[in-house]
């Protein structure tokens, strides 16, 4: 793959052949070039409508179809949705939830604290009944309410939970006719679980600050605990993007030459006002609506648990909302391009949006200094929490990173892990874990993942993102 | 000709997820062959003894391949939602028109299978179910 500096955090592919724009990769050196997911984020460029750039952060990794980290924008009447734009875990995403409760206080309890939440919220495969299934009727509501339906039954951190999620935890286009009974029946009994992979609940401490003024008016400061909760939409998300990729995936090609030239079939899509467009869109967002709630629920459960395990009330954990952003989802957004306003459909498939000061999207409390920005690193360092820029808003359609991305195959990080006892290793740094299976610790262990410190340089360098506070694991629960 | 688990596949490399790949004599061998290397991820490698015998069906896709997906979505769903692993499976029929299979069916065990894979979703990305000399070839990869 042919690569051009642009700057010292920047390169371009240039455009050829079918693609429509240049791919532009945020990175802290030349990538390798023969990184297979380069020629996806070329691939990517073929997308009917594409605005500007096909984009990748500097978390980027091999995906399917759309490399992992990668942002397109395409307009909003003559674009193309593509599902594999979006991802299998629609609306993955992450919370942070900031508490009264300082680290030096909460350490003598750390392992009590990770056993009630590992007790209340189900992880691993086909994780469960952390609440009663849900009827049809509740099931139409989630996926229109999104964390509203969820708040509503009490599953609360404070009084501003829905105010601090990304667009208030709900998409307006949800259309819960488009999601089928199958992708129904896979997440009747999944709301409020966490799930498996990479996916994870931590129980952190506020260990740097960067940027006080910022921190603050996030509610953050230095010993501090916080909750991270990294889940999305469970198997009703995967069952969603599965039916339209089968639906699009041998079709595509009767909306025309353009489509027709698509290099790979994952990145199978359709004219965003075309009727299989319309009901992808019209079920992912509903999707996007369920991942809200099952997040919001786990909060709820989690503030519960903290609540049972160290003999406080809700009051005196004082939880709070910090911010709640998507990794995986596609929306309608306007952006200035060329100096005027358009409406553009934004996939972001494992990379977080980054709004600015300023920015009427971005709540109330945080519009002085620009929207959280949420990039959980891996379980034996460290996470952070940015804010956006105005340069973001000018370079990437107001996006960022979404985490430290993937090292090592799942395959290689086993055979490293292989004779080791991660959790050990973990205790002896003051890191309390709970999994299902010895499995997901050794492919989700640290040598498996790019040094995230790195990767949110990479934005702070850039301009696109302003680093605010370090968040440090003390205990751990995983699928 | 009837297949069980364990029968042999490759894990193919890939940074987030997982792909396997597999060979057989013929197309139905392959196949069969595929779906048992998911049931495999899928149970860590732990047991699956049968319990029932079912016909799965699925019409065929664009290419062998996306037939090839079709059947692991279709088993993938069973797995997702009624907990069932393919054990043993025999090809009754792949043709033009889709694939045929009686299936035997284990239950998935938490602890039996602790260490199986949370497979999200068989992806067409890099699928491959082709003749290749005297043998058949087919991969998939498959998203964790």
């Amino acid at each position: 793959m042919r690569l051009q500096r642009v700057s010292d955090y920047l390169w371009e592919i240039p455009r050829e052949g079918g693609m429509k724009v240049p791919g532009r990769v945020y990175s802290d050196g030349m990538p390798a070039p023969d990184d297979p997911a380069l020629q996806q984020v070329a691939n990517v460029a073929f997308l009917p409508g594409i605005v500007r750039y096909s984009l990748a952060m500097p978390d980027i990794h091999w995906g399917y179809g759309f490399p992992i980290g990668g942002v397109a924008a395409v307009d909003g009447e003559r674009g193309a949705v593509s599902p594999g734009g979006v991802g299998y875990d629609i609306n993955c995403g992450v919370r942070v939830v900031a508490t009264r409760l300082e680290a030096a206080e909460l350490r003598p309890h750390v392992h009590a604290v990770t056993a009630q939440l590992y007790r209340d919220i189900p992880t691993g495969v086909g994780s469960s009944h952390a609440i009663p299934k849900l009827t049809e009727a509740e099931m139409d509501a989630v996926l229109s309410k999104g964390a509203r339906w969820a708040v509503g039954r009490g599953y609360v951190a404070g009084s501003d939970d829905l105010e601090h999620c990304e667009e208030g935890g709900r998409l307006a286009g949800a259309d819960p006719s488009c999601v089928s009974a199958r992708a129904r029946q896979r997440g009747s009994d999944q709301l409020g679980t966490l799930g498996s992979g990479n996916h994870f609940l931590e129980v952190d401490r506020v260990a740097e600050v960067y940027d006080p003024a910022v921190a603050e008016a996030f509610g953050l400061r230095l010993g501090q605990v916080a909750v991270q909760i990294h889940s999305g939409s469970r198997g009703l998300g995967y069952q969603v993007c599965d039916e339209a990729l089968a639906e699009l995936t041998p079709t595509m090609a009767r909306y025309g030459p353009e489509y027709a030239a698509i290099p790979d079939p994952q990145l199978a899509c359709a004219p965003i006002g075309s009727p299989a467009g319309q009901r992808y869109l019209g079920a992912m967002m509903a999707a996007a609506n369920f991942a809200w709630a099952n997040r919001q629920v786990m909060t709820g459960l989690t503030v519960r648990a903290l609540c049972h395990a160290l003999g406080l009330s809700e009051r005196e954990i004082g939880a709070r909302l910090v911010y709640d952003v998507c990794h995986n989802v596609a929306k309608v957004e306007e952006h200035l391009v060329e100096g005027r306003p358009r409406r553009l459909l934004v996939h972001r498939k494992g990379a977080t949006r980054a709004f600015g000061p300023g920015d009427p999207r971005v709540p109330a409390a945080y519009r002085e200094v620009g929207q959280p920005v949420l990039i959980p690193g891996d379980m034996g360092r460290y996470s952070y929490v940015l804010a956006g820029t105005a340069r973001a808003m000018e370079e990437t359609f107001g996006s960022s990173c979404h985490g430290a991305g993937r090292l090592l195959s799942r395959h290689q990080a086993l055979r490293l892990a292989r004779g080791r006892s991660i959790t050990r290793e973990l205790k002896d740094k003051g890191i309390e874990v709970i999994s299902r299976g010895k499995k997901t610790l050794g492919e989700e262990m640290s040598e498996a993942y790019k040094d995230v410190a790195r990767v949110v340089a990479v934005m702070a360098g850039a301009g696109i993102s302003r680093l605010v506070a370090r968040l440090d694991p003390m205990g751990v629960i995983k699928g | 000709m009837r297949y069980a688990l364990p029968q042999p596949y490759r894990e193919i490399p890939h940074t987030a997820d997982v792909g396997v790949a597999v060979e057989g004599a013929s197309a139905e061998e392959a196949l069969a062959r595929l779906v048992l290397a998911l049931s495999a991820l899928l149970a860590g490698g732990g047991a699956v003894p049968v319990e029932r015998e079912e016909e799965v069906e699925v019409p065929a896709g664009p290419d062998p391949a996306q037939t090839a997906v079709a059947l692991l979505r279709e088993l993938l769903f069973r797995f997702a939602t009624e907990h069932l692993l393919a054990g043993a499976c025999e090809v009754l029929r792949l043709d033009r028109s889709g694939a045929r299979l009686r299936v035997g069916f284990g239950r998935y065990h938490p602890e039996r299978h602790a260490e199986g894979a949370d497979v999200k979703a068989v992806t067409y990305h890099g699928a491959r179910f082709e003749r290749s000399g005297e043998a058949w070839r087919a991969q998939v990869l498959l998203d964790i």
